[in-house]
């Protein structure tokens, strides 16, 4: 199927979806009970509408002709790449708060490093990270005086 | 004009205060270098660094700000000379002439003159701006909640009609984008919306949160992508003189002049932007000049051109964010954001309420140029090091300061997890060639649009006849309808005289 048609019933699929919650959303006790629900309605049928349109376009061009915006392309390897990052960010998620920044930023910066960059640069990822840690701990506790959270050993 | 000249001058005491003056000049160093990285326009630049501002003064954060925009206009363009790879879109037109100079062993003058055009274009603006900025605020007071809802509706469909081929993807960008707005509390009613029983999401998707996910880390993510095998183009670091001889001078002028005012214009309209300017002043010095068939070749007035254009168009581009309060792009969009952070409503009153803000950005424009010539003529040789740092290493750090500039607008790590879902978002946008812009622009205005339309249906009863109600708003329909329909046409007004058209690239 060409790109844009995956495109328009994404829309529809997004556009139902919102708008099933829409109706269900709780009514305002005071003033116009439907008031906080017109403008998501409103946007719901928009979104079907915007991807029925395109859907119908692309259809007219023929749903499985050629389409000179090539099909974007997923290869194995990049996107085994931006999983780690994003499983790396997760993790980031939960330690953040528990082991305070300078040490969940030192583990995630470094595993983020160690994959982009190569297992091969440790030492260069090593001085990256915990220069960039400490720098940015400075500049942001010290220097703005915005606090960050700390580690449960006290330091940093 | 007295009172003007009496206001630009308070503004000028309020902007050269030691600590703005410090801030314009970091904000214009961090901006150049920002601009300069291929991938990271003013856009991704100004919202990774957005959380810098938030301990400083109001009229210091908008200084910073500001200086972090010209400095990345300004560093657009370095790459696009040194390596034909434009920092940011607005830059593209800067590629055609900037690197064949570059190639031919001009380099020097090629830096020297992007920045004398940009330099001279911003400057020009920013007379245009103090003309026009207390006029159209005046006229914007008469502005009722009705006629801010369609000004909205006229900026976001410009905005999404960019291009005929993304027309209708730009709109439903647009309505994602709206509908982030509705997550959380409701501000009138205090029901909660889309919150899925999430206590954190109470609150609503925070648009910084937004901004930062579907521009920094979508562009991280498809940049990954070609790291495998990006290899880092040697950069030239060391230069001669940068500056440029008597004839270039002359050659670049009156295309510097000429084509300013085009930029400029383009800049106020919503919706079209530095892109657009540039690609426009560039086609029409082609066309006037005697020497067009050098262009393409390393012809310095096709470098000029565009650079003063672009400038000047982001300068053009803060007047509606400013006096009108709705931002016709995404960079401005999170200027006025940042203003809402602070606690200031742009538009018509802030003119009136606060006055030493307002004039000391303004003022800082006039600065902040200079600085801008200054941070990039003396030291492009040394800023364009930067250039050289390989992705690989580069695009990690820019993850982590993303987190952690997201980490200080609420102080709460849930932020990350949207975050990165947003950062996904933005890379299949990127894929399915979706444009961020509309999006973005959406989620900053979407609040107060939502907000202005239930104002206007409270005031009339609850009828739709309010938005048709006044000239003000059948001007803004025709606008918002001439401009989703503009593509279209000019569209078939090249067929019909079989010219080329081309199409504005979606970043």
């Amino acid at each position: 199927m060409r790109p844009n048609a995956w495109v328009g019933l994404a829309s529809i699929i997004l556009g139902v979806s919102y708008g099933i919650q829409a109706i269900g959303l709780p009514r305002a006790p005071i003033g116009n009970p439907m008031a906080p629900i017109y403008f998501p309605l409103g946007l719901a049928g928009l979104m079907v509408f915007l991807g029925a349109l395109l859907f119908i376009t692309e259809a007219r061009k023929g749903l499985n002709s050629d389409d000179k915006n090539k099909r974007p392309k997923f290869h194995f390897e990049s996107m085994k790449l931006i999983f780690a990052v994003i499983l790396f960010c997760l993790i980031y998620t939960v330690l953040f708060e528990r082991l305070g920044f300078v040490l969940s930023t030192i583990i995630f910066l470094m595993s983020m490093l160690m994959v982009v960059n190569g297992a091969k640069k440790w030492v260069q990822n090593a001085v990256i990270t915990v220069g960039f840690s400490l720098g940015a701990w400075y500049l942001f506790v010290q220097v703005f005086q915005i606090s960050l959270p700390t580690s449960p050993f006290g330091i940093l | 004009m007295g009172e003007i000249l009496t206001q630009l001058s308070h503004g000028f005491s309020v902007a050269l205060t030691f600590t703005n003056v410090l801030w314009m000049t970091v904000g214009a160093a961090l901006g150049t270098v920002l601009g300069m990285l291929p991938g990271l326009g003013p856009t991704t630049g100004i919202a990774l660094l957005l959380p810098m501002t938030f301990g400083m003064e109001p009229a210091t954060a908008l200084i910073a700000m500001s200086a972090i925009y010209y400095g990345a206009m300004f560093g657009g363009s370095r790459s696009s000379i040194l390596l034909n790879v434009p920092g940011d879109g607005a830059a593209v037109a800067s590629c055609f002439d900037g690197y064949p100079m570059a190639q031919k062993g001009r380099a020097e003058a090629a830096l020297a003159i992007s920045a004398i055009a940009s330099f001279i274009g911003g400057l020009i603006a920013t007379v245009a701006f103090v003309l026009i900025a207390l006029p159209m605020a005046r006229f914007a007071l008469k502005f009722g909640p009705a006629e801010y809802f369609v000004l909205m509706i006229f900026a976001l469909a410009a905005t999404a009609a960019i291009s005929k081929e993304a027309i209708i993807k730009g709109l439903i960008a647009m309505a994602i984008g709206l509908m982030f707005t509705t997550v959380g509390l409701d501000h009138q009613s205090g029901m909660p919306r889309f919150t899925f029983g999430i206590t954190e999401l109470q609150t609503g998707i925070d648009f910084v949160v937004v901004i930062i996910g579907i521009y920094g880390i979508g562009e991280v993510f498809e940049n990954l992508e070609h790291i495998a095998k990006a290899v880092v183009k040697p950069v030239q670091t060391k230069f001669g003189k940068i500056w440029i001889t008597m004839e270039d001078w002359k050659r670049s002028f009156w295309p510097i002049i000429r084509q300013t005012p085009v930029g400029f214009l383009i800049g106020i309209l919503p919706g079209a932007g530095g892109t657009i300017a540039a690609l426009m002043a560039y086609n029409n010095e082609k066309q006037i000049s005697k020497r067009s068939h050098e262009f393409g070749e390393g012809a310095i007035e096709g470098l000029a051109a565009p650079e003063a254009a672009n400038n000047a168009c982001s300068v053009g581009a803060m007047i509606p964010m400013l006096t009108l309060g709705v931002p016709g792009s995404g960079t401005t969009a999170i200027m006025l954001g940042a203003l809402l952070i602070l606690g200031l409503q742009p538009g018509p009153l802030l003119f009136q309420q606060h006055p030493d803000i307002a004039w000391g950005i303004i003022a800082s424009m006039f600065l902040g140029n200079v600085v801008c010539a200054i941070i990039n003529i003396p030291l492009a040789g040394l800023l364009v090091r930067v250039l050289s740092v390989p992705p690989r290493i580069l695009y990690p750090l820019i993850v982590s300061i993303a987190f952690l500039g997201v980490y200080t607008i609420n102080f709460s790590a849930v932020d990350f997890v949207i975050l990165t879902i947003l950062g996904f978002v933005g890379y299949l946008m990127k894929k399915f060639k979706i444009p961020a812009a509309p999006l973005i622009l959406a989620s900053v205005v979407g609040e107060m649009m939502e907000s202005s339309f239930r104002q206007s249906m409270m005031l009339s009863d609850g009828s739709f006849g309010i938005f048709f109600s006044s000239t003000i708003t059948n001007v803004l329909w025709l606008l918002a309808i001439g401009s989703i329909a503009w593509p279209f046409i000019s569209d078939y007004r090249a067929r019909k005289k079989n010219e080329h058209t081309v199409d504005v690239p979606l970043e």
